[in-house]
């Protein structure tokens, strides 16, 4: 998640010392991260705009706040990751929560084993599966989930940005990969392991 | 290494998240066990599934758009409760206020009431009450003949005296 921190606190000082055209410098730094953060969560355009906009709204009113001890995009990831999930929330979308706790991750072998995706799907269709099967999962494994395997994040990042310790990440993926798993199979047999 | 020690570190190794002296003694244990081996597979199995979708559309215009509403003054905090949101509390909120402020002072007022009724310390003092004076006031009572009633608290009473003479004249 390193983004030219240098860069990026100049800005910041920039923007603080009312120098306005750097922040739309900034917007344009981090607007496609943003926006293809937003779209794990939502599939709608102007929702997904929505969401980036009041993320870049809130981080202009609280730049003075910002204390450079993170770099200035984890810090925006994190404004991110509250607006999405705050708006979730509002929407209604947001029901399902984990009925056993997260963080009890078990350390037997998981149960049925996935196939890798069938060679004849298309990219779009991949996209499409393992997002219905993410809109399945309770909001904390979806999160970690998304973090990890499309945003790259380090377990440290993901700690950072969710506010629970390395160890906590580590149990809360497990899990999350084994009830992905177990949902895809669920949704999808035709991907479950002979 | 044995696989309980193994495959807890399988997921931090598929991750990239072991140190080299984490994860050289589990490459070698993977070399030699083929069921963790198999769990690491699996493990990997599930990252096919996470693919990158592709370059995200952005709409023309989007970041002079949100630098021009952030100087405006906007927030983005659309979500809050309108009270919260532009600070105007409205006829709903003065009465909110007001009715706060009038339930503080009527505790206020109920605390001060019942603190001023309560004895203070000085009058749950016993320092009067010495052991001489209740050994003297003993003296006077054996003093006095048996049958007599005392004539000192009417003494000390006008109005029961009148009172007295009063029923007497009657």
């Amino acid at each position: 998640m390193e983004q030219a921190p240098e860069l990026d606190a100049s800005l910041v000082r920039e923007v603080l010392a009312g120098n306005q055209a750097s922040f739309q410098l900034l917007v344009e730094r981090y607007q496609a991260r943003l926006f293809g953060l937003t779209r794990h969560y939502t599939r709608n355009a102007v929702e997904i705009e929505d969401i980036v906009q009041d993320t870049f709204l809130k981080a202009y009113s609280r730049l003075p706040s910002f204390q450079h001890q993170s770099s200035f995009y984890t810090w925006l990831y994190r404004i991110a990751t509250n607006t999405i999930l705050d708006f979730l929330k509002r929407k209604g979308r947001s029901p399902i929560h984990a009925v056993e706790d997260p963080e009890a991750a078990t350390l037997e072998a998981p149960g049925q084993g996935i196939v890798r995706p069938d060679a004849r799907l298309e990219r779009e269709e991949i996209v499409e599966i393992t997002h219905e099967v993410l809109r399945e999962l309770p909001e904390i494994f979806r999160t970690v989930l998304i973090m990890r395997e499309f945003e790259d994040l380090a377990y440290q990042e993901i700690a950072d940005t969710l506010g629970i310790s390395i160890g906590t990440v580590e149990s809360r993926l497990f899990r999350a990969r084994a009830r992905f798993k177990q949902k895809l199979i669920q949704m999808y047999p035709d991907f479950a392991q002979a | 290494m044995d696989c309980r020690e193994a495959r807890p570190l399988v997921p931090g190794y598929l991750d990239g998240e072991l140190s080299e002296a984490q994860a050289a003694p589990l490459r070698k244990h993977l070399l030699a066990c083929p069921g963790c081996r198999s769990i690491t597979q699996a493990g990997k199995t599930i990252a096919s599934w996470f693919v990158d979708e592709g370059p995200v559309e952005i709409p023309a215009g989007f970041a002079a758009r949100v630098a021009r509403r952030a100087l405006a003054g906007d927030t983005g905090e659309r979500w809050a409760a309108p009270l919260e949101a532009d600070g105007d509390l409205g006829l709903r909120g003065f009465v909110l206020q007001l009715t706060a402020v009038a339930a503080a002072l009527v505790i206020a007022l109920s605390i001060g009431f019942r603190t001023m009724s309560l004895p203070r310390t000085d009058d749950l003092r016993a320092d009067d009450f010495s052991l001489e004076s209740a050994l003297e006031a003993l003296d006077e009572m054996n003093r006095e003949p048996l049958g007599e009633p005392s004539t000192s608290k009417a003494d000390e009473s006008p109005e029961l005296t009148e009172a007295d003479e009063e029923g007497r004249r009657e």
